[in-house]
C-alpha cells in the first residue's frame, strides 16, 4: 500500500494523515493458514468447511508471492494445525508476512479461549506459543469464532495484530463475521482508497458493516460486535484513532493485492514518476487539511488542478 | 333516602335516612361525585378515610385519588376478609384504572373463585377485555347481566361494545335498558349522544340531560370522543375531547386522548403540552409515557415539503427515502384526485418509522401493533421499508392503500364504514399494481374453506372486535374482494357511486339497495358465487397444497432436485397465489439451476415475481439471470420492483444504477447512484464516480464534476475518476476552443 493512498483511506474513515508517516515497505511474500473448525452438526460444518474453501481460492487466485493452507474437515485438528503452523515457521522469512485465519466455534470459560477443533481444542495460549515461532514480524490473527474476543489477551503482542468478530468471550453465539471477511476480500468495493490493495483495515470495516447490517435487516439483536487489537497494548477497539494509533498497522497490512501498483515499485524507471506522484499525493493530502479554512472556489481550483496533474503522472505510469 | 352532607371541617360525613343518623358509605360518596357535588364528595371520601375498615378507607382514598393509600388499604382489607370477594372486584376496579389490567384480571378471577355468581367480576373481566378490543368482552358482559340484569354498568358496557361494533340497534336498546333501571346512568345518556352525532344529528338533548346531572361530569364528552375516533372522525372527536376537559380538567384520560388526537392530525406542540401536563400530573399510562417518548424521538426527524406532500422522514434515510416516496406519493395523488373526481383540501403528511414500535405508538400510544400503515384524515404514518425484515412489505402498495383513505375519508367527510375504505384501499393496491396487494394466504383460503366470511352488513365486526385470530386479515380480504367484484360487475363509477352514499350516512344494506340494487343478503350470495369461481379450487385443495408443499421442501433440502421438478409443478398449480415463505417458485427455481438449466429458472422466477413475489434476495436472483441472458431491460425493471420493497440494499442500486446508465436511462441512473450515496457507502469513491459518469453521459458536466472530484478526494489514485476528470478538462477546453470567452 502507497502511503499517501493510505491516507486518503484513513481519512476516509476519520484517521487523520498526520499519523502515516512511514513509507509502506515492499513485503516479501505472505503465509495465510486457513482453519475451518468443527462444526459440531452437518449444518454448520458445511458452513464452516465452504467459507474455508472460498477463502482458499480467493487466496491462491490473487497473485502475488502468497503460501496458502488450508485446514478443514477430518485435517483441521491441533495436531494439524500444529504440523501446518510448524511449517510456516520453517519457511517464512521475517520479512514475510503471516495470516492466520480461525472459521468455527470457539469458547470461552472466563479465563481461557478455546477453537474447537476435530480432536482436541487447542487454547488460546497454544496458538500464540505457535504463533510466537514464526519469524514474521508483521502477523495478523483473525479469530471469526463465537467468544473470539476471549482470545485477544493471548494472542496479541506488538508486530501482531488481532481482529476478533466478539467484543468478549461471553458473545458466545455462532458468527456471521467470517462470512463477510471473506466477502470483503473479493468484493472490489473494499478497496476504498482504490489502491488496488485491500488491507487489513479496509477488510475490518467492510466486514463490521455488512455484519452490522445483516443484523438490522434480520431486526435481530447483534451477538457480536467485532474488535481489532493493533498496537500490542491488549486494548481491543472498534474503530481506529489517531489519537491512540490503532487502526494504523492493520491500514499497513495488505491482505489481497488486486491491481498492478506492485509493478511500478519494481520498475527503476519509474521511479521519478513515483516520486512525483508521491509529492502531489501529499499536497492533495494538506489541501484537505487545509480545506476547512479555505474559501471553497479556491480549493476547488487547488484541487482540481493537483487531480489533474496527479492523473497526468498516473497516466505515464500506466504505460 | 335523603343525602345531607354536614359542613365541611368536621370530621365525617353523616347521613340522615330512615333509619336516622349513619356513616357515609362508598356508594353515598360516588353518588355525590356522580352529581357533581364534588366539595360534598370529597368531604364523604375524606369521612371515609378515617374510618376502621380498611376497605372503607381503600374507597376513600380512591375517590381523593390517593392510588398508593388506595391500593395499600385494599391489601390489607383482602387480608383481613380472604373470603370477600367484592373486596378483590373493587382491587382489581382500582387497578383497571390505574392501567394495571394484568393484576386486575387476576384479582376478578379471584374474586371469582370465592364468589362464582360475582356479576361485578365479570363486569371487571369485561371491562379488562374491552380495553383490548377483545371479543371476549361482550361473553364476560353478557354472563354479568345474566347474573344481575339490574347490573346498570354492564348494560352501558353492551351498549359500549356494541356501539363500537356499528350495531346501533344494540347500543340504544342497552343505554335505554340501563336508563330504565337507573334515570341518571350518565354513560348511557353519552352513548345514546354518540348515536345521535355519529348519524349527524343533534346530541343536544342527552348531552343537555348528561349536564342536568352533573355539569362537570367530561367523560360524558369523552365516550362520545371515544365513538367520533372510533370512526376515524378526528377533528370532531378532538372537539369532544376538549369539551370533556373543559368541564372536568382533571379528567387526565380525556386529556392524555386529546393530545394523542392531535398529533393525528399532525400537530406537536400541543400535544405534548397536554401530555406533559397529564404526566406531571400521575397519568402516566403507557399510552401517554410511550407518547411522550415519541415526540421526544422527533428532533432524530426532518420534514421535506413538495407540493401536496409533505413528508417526515428519520434523518438518517432521508436522503435514501425520500425520492422513491416523494414520487409515488406525486403519483398516488395525481392517479386519485382524478379517478375519485375530488382535490384534497391540503397537503397530506406521511410519517415514515424506521423503528416498527415508534409507528406503533404513533398509531396506538402502545407497541406490538401489526399494521403496516395507519391514516387519521391528511395524516399518514406507516412503517419504513428498513422498519422490518427485507421483503416483509411492499411500502409503495402500502402507501397507495393508505393514501386512497387520505381520499375517502375527505370524500365522505370520514362517514364511511370501515369496511368500505379498508376495501377500497385494497382494491386499489392491485389497481396501482397487479404485482402488489396481498395474495391470499393460507389463513384466508381456511377462513373461506370454513365458511368463516361475514355478510357485507357485519363486515366491520371482523375488522373491531375479530372472533378468531386471522379474521381482521380475512376482513381485509373479503373488503377488497368485494370492490373488485364491484367493479367488475357493475364498473368503477359504481364505486365512486357508494363513496358519495355513505358519506350520506346511508348504511351498508340502504347503499347495496340503492346503489346495486339488490338486497345486502342477496349481495352476499352472489359475491360468495364469484368468489367461489376464483378461490374455491383452492380452498378445496388446501390439505393437498400443504402436504404437497412439504413433500417438495423435503426433497429440496435432500437435493432431490428431479423429484422436486416432478411434483412442484403440480403444487403451484393447485396454489399459485402463494408466495410467501418456503413458496414453490424458489423450489423449482433451486432445482432448476441445480440442473444448470437457466432458461426454465428464469421462466419460474418470472411467474414468481407476476404473482407478487417480493423477496428481494428471489428478485435480485432473477435480475442476474435476466442479465446473463443479455435481458437488460427485464433485469433493471427486476431490479427496479425491490425499490418499492427493501430499498435499503446498496448493492441493488448499484446493480440498477449501472444497467440503467447502459440503457442510456440517465435520470433513473443518477437516481440510483444518489441512493447508493444515500447510504453511506464504504467504497465513497466509486459511488460518487458512477454519479458523477451518469450526470457526464446525461450532458450535467457542472455536477458530474462535483461529484468526480469528491470521488478524487476520497481515492486520489482512482483511475477510472482520473479518466473522467481529464475527459472533463478537455471538454472544457473544447467548448473555449469553440468560441467562447477564455
Amino acid at each position: 500500500m502507497r502511503l499517501a493512498a493510505m491516507r486518503s483511506a484513513l481519512a476516509a474513515c476519520g484517521i487523520a494523515c498526520a499519523l502515516l508517516l512511514a513509507a509502506l515497505p515492499v513485503r516479501a511474500g505472505t503465509y495465510f493458514v486457513t482453519v475451518a473448525g468443527l462444526g459440531g452438526e452437518p449444518d454448520y460444518d458445511q458452513r464452516f468447511t465452504a467459507m474455508a474453501n472460498d477463502l482458499d481460492h480467493i487466496l491462491k487466485t490473487s497473485g502475488g508471492d502468497v503460501h496458502v493452507t488450508t485446514l478443514m474437515g477430518a485435517a483441521a485438528t491441533k495436531a494439524g494445525l500444529e504440523n501446518a503452523l510448524g511449517q510456516v515457521a520453517k519457511e517464512a522469512k521475517p520479512q514475510d508476512d503471516f495470516v492466520l485465519v480461525l472459521i468455527g466455534h470457539g469458547s470461552y470459560d472466563g479465563v481461557e479461549y478455546k477453537f474447537n477443533l476435530v480432536g482436541p481444542d487447542i487454547s488460546g495460549g497454544d496458538l500464540a506459543a505457535l504463533c510466537d515461532r514464526i519469524p514474521s514480524k508483521r502477523q495478523l490473527i483473525v479469530n471469526t469464532t463465537s467468544a473470539s474476543g476471549g482470545s485477544i489477551a493471548a494472542l496479541d503482542k506488538p508486530g501482531r495484530a488481532v481482529i476478533a468478530a466478539t467484543k468478549t468471550g461471553t458473545e458466545k453465539n455462532a458468527t456471521v463475521f467470517a462470512r463477510y471477511w471473506i466477502e470483503a476480500l473479493r468484493d472490489p468495493t473494499t478497496d476504498t482508497n482504490k489502491n488496488e490493495t485491500i488491507s487489513a483495515m479496509e477488510a475490518f470495516q467492510y466486514a463490521t458493516t455488512k455484519t452490522a447490517a445483516f443484523y438490522d435487516s434480520q431486526k435481530r439483536l447483534a451477538t457480536e460486535h467485532a474488535v481489532f487489537e493493533d498496537t500490542g497494548k491488549n486494548d481491543a477497539v472498534r474503530v481506529a484513532s489517531t489519537d491512540t494509533g490503532e487502526g494504523l498497522f492493520l491500514s499497513n497490512f495488505a491482505l489481497i493485492r488486486i491491481g498492478a501498483a506492485q509493478k511500478a515499485f519494481a520498475d527503476p524507471a519509474k521511479r521519478d514518476l513515483l516520486a512525483k506522484k508521491e509529492e502531489l499525493e501529499q499536497t492533495i493530502d494538506q489541501l484537505k487539511y487545509q480545506k476547512a479554512a479555505m474559501a471553497p472556489d479556491d480549493y476547488k481550483e487547488q484541487l482540481t488542478a493537483a487531480l489533474l496533474e496527479l492523473a497526468h503522472v498516473q497516466e505515464e505510469l500506466d504505460k | 333516602m335523603t343525602r345531607v352532607p354536614l359542613a365541611a371541617g368536621i370530621c365525617g360525613v353523616m347521613l340522615v335516612g330512615a333509619g336516622g343518623v349513619r356513616a357515609a358509605t362508598p356508594r353515598d360518596c360516588e353518588t355525590l361525585a356522580k352529581h357533581g357535588h364534588n366539595a360534598e364528595a370529597r368531604n364523604c371520601y375524606e369521612s371515609l378515610t378515617q374510618q376502621r375498615d380498611p376497605y372503607l378507607r381503600a374507597e376513600g382514598f380512591w375517590g381523593l385519588k390517593d392510588y398508593q393509600s388506595a391500593n395499600n388499604e385494599f391489601r390489607a382489607a383482602v387480608a383481613q376478609a380472604d373470603g370477600n370477594a367484592m373486596y378483590r372486584v373493587r382491587w382489581g376496579r382500582l387497578l383497571h384504572e390505574r392501567f394495571n389490567n394484568v393484576d386486575a384480571e387476576g384479582l376478578f378471577k379471584e374474586a371469582l373463585q370465592r364468589d362464582p355468581k360475582n356479576a361485578e367480576a365479570y363486569l371487571g373481566l369485561a371491562l379488562v377485555s374491552a380495553d383490548g378490543f377483545d371479543d371476549s368482552a361482550i361473553t364476560w358482559t353478557m354472563q354479568a347481566l345474566k347474573l344481575d340484569p339490574k347490573l346498570v354498568e354492564a348494560h352501558e358496557l353492551m351498549a359500549n361494545l356494541a356501539l363500537e361494533d356499528s350495531d346501533t340497534e344494540t347500543a340504544v336498546r342497552e343505554a335505554n335498558a340501563a336508563l330504565a333501571i337507573s334515570p341518571d346512568a350518565l354513560d348511557a345518556m353519552a352513548i345514546r349522544a354518540a348515536v345521535e352525532i355519529l348519524a349527524d344529528r343533534s346530541p343536544d338533548e342527552w348531552l343537555g340531560k348528561i349536564r342536568a346531572v352533573n355539569p362537570t361530569y367530561g367523560e360524558g364528552y369523552a365516550i362520545v370522543a371515544h365513538h367520533l375516533i372510533l370512526n376515524r372522525r378526528y377533528e370532531d372527536g378532538v372537539a369532544y375531547y376538549r369539551k370533556a376537559i373543559a368541564a372536568d380538567p382533571e379528567l387526565w384520560s380525556a386529556r392524555a386522548e386529546l393530545g394523542i388526537n392531535l398529533m393525528r392530525l399532525g400537530q406537536e406542540d400541543e400535544p405534548r403540552k397536554q401530555l406533559e401536563m397529564c404526566y406531571e400530573n400521575g397519568y402516566r399510562n403507557a399510552e401517554t409515557t410511550n407518547t411522550l417518548r415519541l415526540l421526544d424521538s422527533y428532533k432524530n426527524f426532518v420534514t421535506l415539503r413538495d407540493g401536496p406532500v409533505t413528508l417526515k422522514l428519520e434523518k438518517n434515510e432521508a436522503d435514501l427515502l425520500y425520492p422513491y416516496f416523494d414520487e409515488e406519493a406525486q403519483r398516488a395523488i395525481a392517479t386519485y384526485t382524478k379517478k375519485y373526481k375530488m382535490t384534497l383540501p391540503g397537503p397530506v403528511q406521511i410519517e415514515v418509522y424506521a423503528n416498527h414500535e415508534d409507528f406503533a405508538v404513533r398509531t396506538m400510544g402502545m407497541p406490538g401493533l401489526g399494521a403496516l400503515g395507519v391514516t387519521f384524515g391528511e395524516v399518514l404514518a406507516m412503517d419504513s421499508p428498513s422498519g422490518r425484515k427485507p421483503g416483509d412489505f411492499n411500502w409503495a402498495s402500502t402507501l397507495w392503500h393508505e393514501m386512497s383513505h387520505v381520499f375517502i375519508l375527505t370524500a365522505t367527510n370520514h362517514r364511511v364504514p370501515r369496511w368500505f375504505t379498508e376495501g377500497l384501499a385494497v382494491h386499489e393496491e392491485t389497481q396501482a399494481s397487479p404485482e402488489w396487494g396481498d395474495r391470499v394466504t393460507p389463513e384466508i383460503l381456511v377462513a373461506i374453506r370454513d365458511k368463516k366470511l361475514l355478510p357485507v352488513a357485519e363486515l366491520d365486526r371482523g375488522f373491531v372486535r375479530p372472533e378468531y385470530e386471522a379474521q381482521v386479515i380475512v376482513s381485509y380480504y373479503q373488503a377488497g374482494k368485494i370492490c373488485d367484484y364491484i367493479q367488475e360487475r357493475w364498473g368503477a363509477d359504481k364505486l365512486l357511486d357508494m363513496v358519495h352514499s355513505f358519506a350520506k350516512i346511508q348504511t351498508t344494506p340502504d347503499v347495496i339497495q340503492q346503489d346495486l340494487g339488490m338486497r345486502a343478503e342477496e349481495f352476499d350470495k352472489e359475491f360468495l358465487a364469484w368468489l367461489d369461481k376464483d378461490v374455491a379450487k383452492e380452498a378445496a385443495s388446501f390439505d393437498e397444497w400443504r402436504n404437497g408443499l412439504k413433500d417438495v421442501a423435503m426433497k429440496a433440502r435432500d437435493h432431490d432436485y428431479d423429484g422436486v421438478l416432478k411434483e412442484g409443478e403440480h403444487v403451484r398449480a393447485l396454489y399459485p397465489d402463494y408466495i410467501y415463505d418456503a413458496n414453490v417458485y424458489e423450489f423449482l427455481a433451486e432445482a432448476d439451476l441445480a440442473k444448470n438449466d437457466k432458461t426454465a429458472a428464469t421462466t419460474v422466477l418470472t411467474e414468481y415475481e407476476k404473482m407478487g413475489g417480493h423477496s428481494p434476495a428471489t428478485l435480485k436472483e432473477l435480475a442476474s439471470l435476466e442479465s446473463d441472458a443479455g435481458d437488460k431491460k427485464a433485469a433493471a425493471a427486476t431490479l427496479n420492483r425491490i425499490n418499492y420493497i427493501y430499498p435499503e440494499d446498496e448493492d441493488l442500486h448499484r446493480r440498477l444504477g449501472d444497467l440503467w446508465l447502459g440503457q442510456e436511462n440517465y435520470p433513473g441512473a443518477i437516481r440510483e447512484y444518489k441512493a447508493v450515496l444515500a447510504m453511506g457507502p464504504l467504497d465513497k469513491a466509486s459511488a460518487e464516480f458512477n454519479l458523477a459518469q451518469a450526470y457526464f453521459d446525461a450532458g450535467q458536466k457542472d455536477k458530474a464534476e462535483e461529484d468526480v472530484l469528491a470521488a478524487l478526494e476520497a481515492a486520489p489514485t482512482y483511475r477510472p475518476a482520473q479518466k473522467l476528470l481529464m475527459q472533463l478538462e478537455d471538454s472544457k477546453k473544447g467548448t473555449n476552443a469553440d468560441g467562447h470567452t477564455q
